[in-house]
C-alpha cells in the first residue's frame, strides 16, 4: 500500500493552508471586499445575472404551464385567446408588481425620511444547509458598504451586507447562525438580541436571546431593531414572536421569531446605504 | 499536439465541465428541498476528479477549485474550501490508488467520504465559532450527503468523459 499522504500531498496541503491564510488575512484587513474576491465577484457577475434570469424564466414558465392547464380545464374555448394574451398579461403583472413595490418604497421613503435606500436585485440565493446568504447586484460603486442593512419594500429587515464588491454584495440574512442584531420588543420596550440559530434556520426562524431574568415577552410581540449605538437603523421590523422556550440548560428563556420578510420569495431588496441616528 | 498544450487543453475541459456542474448546482439543485435540506454538489467535484487524476494532479485541481469556491461562495471563513478540497482530493486519490479501481463503486465511496469530510470541517468550524447543536449538525451533514449522492449520476460520467477523452501518458 502506498503511503496515505506522500511528500507531494503534504506540499499541496501546505500550499492550501498558506493560500487559505492569505485569503483570510486579505478578507480581514479589507474594509470592503479584498481585491481578489472583488475581482472574482465582478467576473462572476454576468454569470450570476444569467443564472438569475434563467431561474426567473424557468419559474415564470412553470407558472405559465400551471396557469395554462387550469385555464384549459376551465375554459377550453378561450384557450387560444388566453395563450395569445398570456405574454401581455405576464408583462402587465410584472409591471404591476414592480409598480406596487415602488409605491411601497415611496411610502416607506415618506415614512422613513431618516433612511436612504438603494434598490437591488437578488442574483444568487444561497440555500446551503449551513448558512443563509444572498448575492445582490449592487456594490461599492452604488454606495453600498459592509454593515449596511437590507430591507424589503415594506421596511422589513432581510439581513446585513457582509461583503461589498464593485457591482455586487453579499448579504447575510437574519436567519444565518452568525447574525446578531440589537432588537427591541415593541410592546414593552425591552431590549434583547435577535440571533440566527442553526437549529431554527432550517425552519425559517430565528431566536430572541438575552431577555433578562424576568422576560416580558409573549407570543405575537412585534420585534424591531433597537438602533442602539447607531450600528443599524431603529424600528426596522424583524418579525413576530411565535413562542417562548426555555434554553437547553433551563436557566434562561429565548423567544422564537418568525421573520416578517418572506426570504424565500424575494427577488428585489433595498439596501439602507445611510441613515440618521435617532437617539 | 504538444504534451504541454494538450495538458492545458485537458484542464481547460475539466474547468469547463466544472463550470457546467456549478450551473447544475445553481439552476437545479439549489431549488430542491427535502426535509429542509438542499443537495450540495461542490465537495463531490474534487473527490471524483482526484479519483481519476490521482494523488498528484487531483489535489492541485482541488486546490484551484477551492480557491475559486472561496472567492465566490459563502463559507464559515475565507480559505475554508481551499483547505477542505485538497484534503478531500488526497483522501480520494489514496482510496483510488490503494483500495478500489476508479469507477462507480469507488466514486460512491470517495464522494460519500468527501461529502462527510466537508461536513466534518463545517461542524468543526461551527463549533469553533461558538455554535452548538452537534447532533443536529451531524444529522444535517449526513442528510446532505445522502441527498447529494444521486448527483453522482451526473458528476461521474462528466469527469469520466474528460478523463478518458483527454487521457495521455507523459
Amino acid at each position: 500500500m502506498k503511503r496515505p499522504v506522500n511528500k507531494f500531498g503534504i506540499t499541496v496541503l501546505a500550499i492550501a493552508a498558506i493560500t487559505a491564510a492569505l485569503l483570510s488575512v486579505m478578507s480581514y484587513f479589507s474594509i470592503t471586499s479584498a481585491a481578489l474576491p472583488n475581482l472574482a465577484g465582478i467576473v462572476a457577475s454576468p454569470f450570476r445575472a444569467v443564472s438569475a434570469s434563467i431561474t426567473g424564466y424557468l419559474r415564470s414558465w412553470n407558472a405559465y404551464l400551471t396557469e395554462f392547464d387550469e385555464l384549459k380545464a376551465e375554459n377550453e374555448q378561450l384557450k387560444l385567446q388566453i395563450a395569445e394574451m398570456e405574454g401581455t398579461v405576464r408583462q402587465a403583472e410584472s409591471d404591476r408588481e414592480e409598480n406596487a413595490r415602488l409605491r411601497e418604497l415611496a411610502q416607506l421613503r415618506e415614512q422613513r425620511r431618516d433612511l436612504h435606500f438603494e434598490s437591488a436585485r437578488i442574483l444568487v440565493q444561497d440555500v446551503s444547509n449551513w448558512s443563509s446568504m444572498l448575492t445582490v447586484n449592487k456594490g461599492t460603486s452604488h454606495g453600498v458598504e459592509t454593515g449596511d442593512c437590507v430591507v424589503t419594500e415594506e421596511g422589513d429587515l432581510v439581513g446585513v451586507v457582509t461583503e461589498a464588491g464593485l457591482n455586487w454584495s453579499t448579504v447575510r440574512t437574519i436567519l444565518d447562525s452568525d447574525t446578531s442584531i440589537g432588537a427591541l420588543i415593541f410592546r414593552s420596550g425591552a431590549t434583547a438580541v435577535a440571533q440566527g440559530d442553526f437549529a431554527l434556520m432550517s425552519e425559517g426562524r430565528l431566536s430572541l436571546s438575552y431577555l433578562g431574568t424576568e422576560p416580558d415577552v409573549v407570543s405575537g410581540d412585534l420585534i424591531v431593531t433597537s438602533g442602539l449605538r447607531g450600528y443599524y437603523p431603529s424600528q426596522l421590523v424583524i418579525g413576530y414572536v411565535e413562542e417562548v422556550r426555555a434554553s437547553d440548560n433551563g436557566l434562561a428563556q429565548y423567544a422564537v421569531i418568525r421573520p416578517e420578510a418572506d426570504l424565500d420569495s424575494l427577488t428585489q431588496v433595498f439596501i439602507v446605504t445611510s441613515f440618521d441616528v435617532v437617539d | 499536439m504538444l504534451p504541454k498544450s494538450y495538458l492545458a487543453f485537458k484542464w481547460a475541459v475539466y474547468g469547463l465541465v466544472t463550470l457546467l456542474l456549478f450551473a447544475v448546482q445553481s439552476l437545479a439543485l439549489n431549488h430542491i428541498r427535502v426535509l429542509h435540506l438542499t443537495p450540495f454538489l461542490y465537495p463531490m467535484l474534487p473527490a471524483v476528479a482526484a479519483m481519476y487524476e490521482g494523488s498528484r494532479r487531483g489535489p492541485v485541481f482541488a486546490l484551484a477549485l477551492g480557491v475559486v469556491c472561496d472567492l465566490l461562495l459563502p463559507a464559515p471563513f475565507k480559505g475554508f474550501y481551499t483547505v477542505v478540497f485538497p484534503t478531500i482530493a488526497l483522501f480520494s486519490a489514496m482510496v483510488a490508488e490503494n483500495f478500489f479501481a476508479p469507477g462507480v463503486l469507488c466514486g460512491i465511496f470517495v464522494s460519500t467520504g468527501g461529502l462527510l469530510l466537508s461536513g466534518a470541517f463545517r461542524i468543526l468550524a461551527q463549533l469553533l465559532s461558538g455554535g452548538g447543536h452537534l447532533a443536529l449538525m451531524a444529522q444535517t451533514s449526513l442528510g446532505e450527503t445522502l441527498l447529494t449522492l444521486p448527483a453522482l449520476l451526473v458528476v461521474l460520467p462528466a469527469y469520466r468523459m474528460v478523463h478518458r477523452r483527454c487521457a495521455v501518458d507523459y
